[in-house]
């Protein structure tokens, strides 16, 4: 179908397509899961994230990180690569604050990061990232933000999104449920339970960070994140029993 | 002209800056920090010229706070200093080269308070306190009377008192104001004399 | 160990400016570090540039050398409750001789920003003409102003890589932004200082007199102006490299403001009246 197209990168197929960058998509399709939301003036990070074998060292495993004091970062695809961005992002967050004294806004960042995903889809002997990431913060208004970035170099700004395994349907959720105004605790829950939409496995597979502009980020602990999972689990039955109450009443 | 002074006391590093930006006959400028933070337990304060101070100070800065960021884990005040002094060494040999003098104090978990004397041809010594400038000239020699090892918070505050009286009496500079700051297990914070 | 980490990220610093890297800012491989790269002048092919230049460039005025350059001034500006104050004269001089009495000190960067010129006339207008070019980059770039302390390190930044080469730039870079009023002191050394009250050139410690005296944070705009117009006044009085005309800005939150050029002269007869009235 994609006849020799994609064995070099920079060819185009007749129809318009570069195979590599596409196949890296798929790669971050393939990757878990990573949510964010923004609500009023706070922004939450949520990924899920594999369990950690018996025997390894859970630590070392991180997928939400922080590129500097206000800005964090997830990412879905090859850990690999997004370690490599990550590194970059790191080195220019701090020479932005070098150069302009400023720290550097969400947008910069995410641009920048887009920048050189973009330039691995455009010169020889490269392959692309095959990671699409997350970014939240706060900008020096206090503004809260949400930047995503994928392989082929393109960023947007959201609202809320997902990236990663059944995102899609991880954003039909958050389009239904999301809204402007919502505070810390509505942000964190709305986040896991999208997050609980695809991770089966529960909370002991969840990583958050919660970020407002007062108290910088903060990774929530896995007993807050059980917790918040008890209580959707409740609603959610409560709801259920609901739902199976109504027919009866109705014959009644 | 400018005034950098440091100790270290039982389990804390304190040093101790002039506020004074002076050009010519001028003082540009009377409340300027001549300090930075390079993380939670180290602080550099730095004189020398004017421009490579600064450029030189945050440059090291923003190196060791990525170092933080990238590992999980801040430097020494050991690994700082001795970074920083390297760092400071290579740029003599090449073409742009700074002339700074620093003192880099800190706190480690596990060894203590520490002070490490840098001066702008990057030697580097640990010592139990320092100055630099023309106010070492008053103030070291009160420090080798009055300084004892073990000192408290008071009694440290007391030698830096008679060293700022010293200089305020003697020193033809008239330096009104100075930046002291502590450097404990808490972290890096302001005090008062 | 550390060193290879910095390595990532620092360069030889001859494979990128070719003669020119003097700052480590300018070392660094990231991409603001780049955009804001800085010009290569050709420079002596001597084995110090820096020390060729300044050998024969005139700074102060003070002994022959082949580079001469026009200066004596005296510039001020300051921070007050509504806004920040900028007041300078308009002469230039080479050695005893007064060049020009009509010299623009102040200088519009963007809507929002504004230089003043003290030191090498030619040194000053072509950097902040520069920083003039890369903040409308910057603005571009990110879809909003560029801070005052950004602007200022940017112009600090550019004329510390030519430290030492013979650059005479004092200036104060005023402007508003998110923050609200700023005012920061940029000069050849480069320094760079954030502060509430300035003032530049030979003309400074008479201006400075004055100012200082008046100064209060709380000054109505009217009062304010007055003071930048009669410290500048005061200094020219005395200052024999001051002169001409007062040229006087204000700074507020829609950006700058031309408020008015003043002739000296008229200024004195109008000063030496008040004094008159008020001795009798």
């Amino acid at each position: 179908m994609s006849g020799s197209y994609d064995r070099a990168l920079t060819v185009f197929s007749p129809d318009g397509h570069l195979f590599q960058v596409e196949y890296a998509m798929e790669a971050v399709r393939k990757g878990t899961c990573a949510v964010g939301v923004r609500g009023k003036d706070v922004v939450v990070l949520g990924v899920e994230r594999k369990t950690a074998l018996k025997l390894q060292e859970p630590r070392t495993v991180r997928k939400i990180n922080m590129l500097d004091e206000h800005v964090y970062m997830a990412f879905a695809g090859l850990t690999a690569d997004a370690r490599v961005l990550i590194n970059k992002a790191r080195i220019e967050c701090q020479s932005h604050r070098l150069t302009v004294e400023d720290p550097v806004s969400i947008e910069y960042i995410t641009r920048y990061i887009a920048g050189v995903q973009q330039k691995y889809t455009q010169s020889g002997g490269r392959r692309p990232f095959g990671v699409s990431s997350l970014l939240v913060g706060f900008d020096i208004d206090r503004t809260p933000k949400l930047y995503q970035t994928d392989p082929s170099g393109i960023y947007y700004a959201w609202k809320a999104n997902a990236i990663g395994r059944n995102a899609k349907i991880v954003r039909e959720f958050l389009e239904k449920n999301h809204q402007d105004d919502m505070n810390k605790d509505e942000s964190v829950k709305l986040t896991v339970k999208a997050l609980l939409e695809v991770v089966q496995t529960g909370a002991k597979n969840i990583e958050v960070v919660v970020m407002t502009a007062d108290q910088g980020a903060k990774y929530l602990a896995q007993e807050d994140i059980a917790g918040i999972v008890g209580d959707i689990e409740k609603e959610k039955e409560i709801e259920a029993e609901k739902k199976k109450k109504k027919p009866l009443t109705r014959s009644s | 002209m400018e005034c950098l002074l440091g100790l270290v006391g039982k389990d804390f590093a304190i040093t101790v800056t002039d506020t004074s930006v002076i050009r010519s006959i001028t003082v540009l400028k009377h409340n300027e920090n001549k300090s930075r933070e390079l993380n939670p337990h180290t602080l550099l304060a730095f004189c020398g010229e004017p421009g490579d101070t600064i450029n030189f100070a945050e440059f090291i800065q923003k190196n060791i706070k990525l170092y933080g960021i990238r590992n999980n884990v801040e430097l020494s005040p050991h690994a700082a200093a001795n970074f920083t002094r390297r760092e400071l060494a290579q740029a003599l040999r090449s073409r742009s080269s700074y002339q700074t003098n620093m003192l880099v104090a800190g706190y480690d978990a596990q060894k203590g308070p520490s002070l490490f004397w840098i001066d702008y041809l990057a030697a580097l010594v640990e010592v139990p306190f320092a100055a630099h400038g023309y106010c070492a000239y008053y103030c070291l020699s009160i420090m080798d009377r009055y300084y004892r090892k073990d000192m408290d918070l008071e009694e440290a505050k007391d030698v830096i008192r008679k060293c700022i009286d010293e200089l305020q009496h003697r020193f033809i500079i008239n330096l009104p104001r100075f930046v002291i700051q502590v450097v404990d297990k808490d972290g890096i914070r302001e005090i008062q004399l | 160990m550390l060193s290879d980490i910095v390595a990532q990220y620092t360069q030889d610093s001859t494979s990128y400016h070719g003669d020119l890297a003097f700052s480590s800012s300018n070392a660094w491989q990231g991409d603001v570090a780049k955009q804001f790269g800085q010009l290569s002048f050709d420079l002596p092919n001597t084995g110090n540039p820096a020390e060729f230049l300044h050998q024969y460039t005139d700074v102060k005025s003070d002994h022959d050398a082949l580079i001469k350059l026009a200066h004596g001034t005296t510039t001020l500006a300051f921070k007050y409750a509504d806004g920040v104050v900028i007041a300078t004269d308009s002469r230039a001089t080479q050695g005893s001789v007064i060049a020009s009495q009509s010299v623009k000190k102040i200088i519009e960067i963007n809507p929002y920003l504004l230089g003043t010129m003290a030191g090498g006339a030619a040194d000053c207008a072509f950097w902040e003409r520069e920083l003039g070019r890369r903040c409308r980059l910057y603005e571009l770039r990110n879809k909003e102003r560029i801070s005052v302390a950004a602007a200022s390190k940017l112009l600090g930044n550019m004329v510390y890589s030519y430290k030492g080469m013979g650059l005479s730039m004092g200036t104060m870079v005023s402007g508003w932004d998110k923050t609200g009023p700023n005012l920061y002191y940029v000069d050849n050394d480069g320094t760079r200082l954030k502060g509430n009250l300035f003032s530049v050139g030979s003309g400074s410690p008479f201006a400075y007199g004055v100012l200082d005296r008046g100064y209060d944070h709380e000054l109505q705009k009217e009062d304010a102006l007055e003071l930048g117009k009669r410290s500048i006044y005061h200094a020219t009085h005395r200052d024999a490299f001051s002169g001409g005309y007062v040229r006087l800005f204000h700074m507020n939150e829609d950006g700058w403001e031309f408020i008015s050029l003043t002739d000296m002269d008229d200024l004195h007869w109008k000063y030496t009246g008040d004094a008159a009235v008020t001795a009798s």
